[in-house]
């Protein structure tokens, strides 16, 4: 039991473009079965979260799942970076509260509302995206983390410094989102779907391009660069392109955190949101389409399930995210994949062990 | 004229902690081939453990001495119980550093509390020479500095032990086969730099008050001393963190002091970009993998 356990581990630890963890193979015999599997997962839990508010599950838990909701769009993006291209950033919160403050400085200065502010969030935190990958064309692994790291911690002092444009150190009010359809986005519920909506999209996204002959290119380039670009990749133009993509997920994200929250102030996308972004993605694991989600849940959640105050929780996170990059590299969600797929071994016998 | 003299003072003095920190980074970062996110949090570990035995009623000198055994515990803990097993994934030994870093943050956050701490100038004597005014605490950081950058610089480049640790560092097969503990002088080196950042932020709380916060600041600082001095270069760090105190020094004095932060920022990622070995030169840190 423990050894079949341990085989069906191994391949997805490594999580190489042979294992069967990679979500992007296309390839092999049990494709299909494993699509409809996939189709049947994603219907089933969008109709669960869905009908989450009809739970009457109260407010709090509503705010902390919206929270989780635009958490982890960021994350998808973080997720495309780090899983598919293999370049890790801990200054991830920086795209974020570009997104927000490009939202909230037009409706400060010109009056531009949400849905116009929008496309302009997403375009200028995926031209962040690319200005912050630049330096990745020269410098690699850990040196990249760490101007990652400086350029967050850059962004601070600007927008601390930026005087009235903005708001300094006390930050920036954003007003409500006008309606469409006559729908109210100030109540939660409303508000709430569409957080969903957009995480919908973001996921669909994510699935196409990590299936897409453009994400084989980026795991190729995680997978050894030198080979990839010999072949006649371009790798420096796929690394800014995936920086570019990563920073729009990130501006999603930033203009729904800074309408949800009215109010945005430098603090927000500094060193500490970046790192929490940065274990979000390890938690739950950056390879697979629904771990960046797992990440998101969990620590969203879990000082409220587990009813920890914030320090705690804090400890509770670092801890776990040591426990899982010493014993399940591939993040929480290999692990749950790995423990489904034991159980569909037991249960159907040779289904899962087809694609290895 | 008074003045800028003072301002450098007080700017060495700073840079000296400055440099503390980078030869620390530069040190683990650079020969035992580890990044350590935590290291800012080693560094206010020693601080709050200074100002908790002086709170205890023991002598500054005495708690700074019992702040470096403490955080050069915490080291050899860390080392052998975490970054042991990452040593072949450099990547996922840095990733894990940021867990043990919000960790440690917030332990000593629970164990005492998150306001900022401070323990009376431990010396409360001012030096005047000429028209110029010295806190002789300042004076005692910068020589103490001095004093531990000449026992690593020769430690490094002079003994056994540091030819015997490059060894390790141009190729560890080699080194290994010459029957040199590889493992054993990671450990040495990871210890070490930690005891580093011990003295640093017992030297540090000698001078301003911290808060159980200021890893992240202190963190980000030494990285960008130690890698614009070249990973694993005493003398780069020295020099980098002499560029850097200055600087930081006279910007607050006749620059614009708000954006002082941002000045060595952009000064790193400049020098990253241009000389990604750093400015003198070093071991270009692990393989990036």
């Amino acid at each position: 039991m423990t050894m079949e356990f341990l085989n069906l581990k191994v391949p997805m630890a490594l999580g190489g473009a042979h294992g069967k963890a990679p979500a992007g193979s296309t390839e092999g015999a049990g494709n299909r079965g494993r699509r409809i599997e996939q189709i049947a997962l994603a219907v089933a839990l969008i109709a669960i979260v869905a009908a989450l508010p009809s739970l009457n599950i109260g407010y709090r838990f509503l705010s902390i799942a919206i929270t989780t909701g635009y958490t982890a769009i960021a994350l998808y993006g973080l997720g495309l970076q780090f899983g598919q291209a293999g370049i890790m950033s801990v200054g991830h919160a920086a795209m974020l509260g570009v997104g927000a403050y490009t939202a909230a400085m037009l409706s400060n200065h010109l009056g531009v509302g949400f849905w116009a502010a929008l496309p302009a969030s997403i375009v200028f935190a995926a031209i962040a995206g690319g200005l912050v990958g630049l330096p990745s064309l020269r410098v690699s692994g850990q040196h990249y983390i760490i101007i990652t790291f400086c350029c967050c911690a850059l962004l601070v002092i600007c927008l601390t410094n930026g005087g009235k444009l903005t708001g300094a150190a006390t930050g920036l009010d954003v007003g409500s989102i006008p309606r469409v359809f006559g729908i109210n986005f100030d109540k939660l519920f409303n508000y709430y779907y569409l957080v969903l909506a957009a995480l919908v999209i973001t996921l669909g996204l994510v699935y196409a391009i990590v299936n897409s002959s453009y994400g084989r290119t980026l795991r190729s380039i995680r997978e050894n660069e030198q080979l990839a670009r010999a072949i006649g990749i371009n790798v420096d133009l796929h690394k800014i392109g995936v920086f570019m993509a990563s920073g729009a997920f990130a501006g999603l994200a930033g203009i729904l955190q800074v309408y949800y929250l009215r109010h945005i102030s430098p603090t927000l996308y500094g060193a500490f949101p970046s790192l929490y972004l940065a274990l979000m993605v390890m938690l739950g694991g950056g390879r697979l389409i629904y771990g960046p989600l797992i990440g998101a849940i969990i620590v969203n959640f879990l000082p409220e399930v587990m009813d920890l105050n914030p320090v705690d929780s804090r400890i509770a996170y670092g801890v776990a995210l040591l426990v899982v990059i010493l014993l399940l590299p591939g993040g929480v969600s290999s692990g749950l994949l790995a423990i489904y797929r034991w159980i569909c071994g037991r249960l159907f016998g040779r289904v899962s062990k087809a694609g290895s | 004229m008074e003045i800028l003299i003072q301002q450098l003072v007080n700017s060495l003095s700073v840079a000296s902690v400055t440099i503390l920190i980078g030869m620390g980074i530069t040190l683990i970062f650079g020969l035992a081939g580890i990044v350590n996110f935590a290291h800012g949090e080693f560094l206010m570990i020693g601080g709050i453990a200074t100002w908790f035995f002086v709170g205890m009623g023991l002598n500054f000198f005495v708690a700074l001495l019992l702040a470096m055994v403490v955080v050069g515990a915490l080291g050899f803990v860390a080392e052998r119980c975490l970054f042991r097993f990452t040593l072949d994934r450099p990547m996922n030994g840095f990733i894990m550093s940021i867990g043990l870093s919000v960790i440690l943050q917030h332990v000593v956050v629970r164990v005492f509390d998150e306001f900022q701490k401070s323990t009376p100038d431990p010396l409360g004597a001012v030096w005047v020479v000429g028209d110029v005014h010295i806190i002789a605490m300042r004076a005692v950081v910068v020589v103490i500095t001095a004093i531990v950058v000449a026992i690593t610089y020769f430690g490094i480049t002079r003994s056994r032990y540091g030819l015997a640790l490059r060894a390790s560092v141009a190729d560890q097969a080699t080194a290994e086969l010459m029957g040199i503990p590889v493992r054993r002088y990671v450990t040495g080196v990871f210890v070490y730099g930690s005891i580093l950042a011990g003295l640093g932020g017992a030297l540090m709380i000698g001078l301003f008050p911290i808060t159980p916060f200021v890893g992240s600041v202190v963190i980000t600082r030494g990285f960008v001393v130690s890698l614009m001095g070249g990973l694993g270069n005493v003398n780069g760090a020295v020099l980098a963190g002499l560029v850097l105190g200055l600087v930081d020094g006279l910007s607050a004095g006749y620059g614009y002091p708000e954006w002082t932060d941002a000045y060595s920022l952009v000064l790193m990622i400049v020098i990253l970009v241009v000389r990604p070995q750093g400015l003198l030169g070093g071991t270009l840190g692990p393989k990036a993998s």
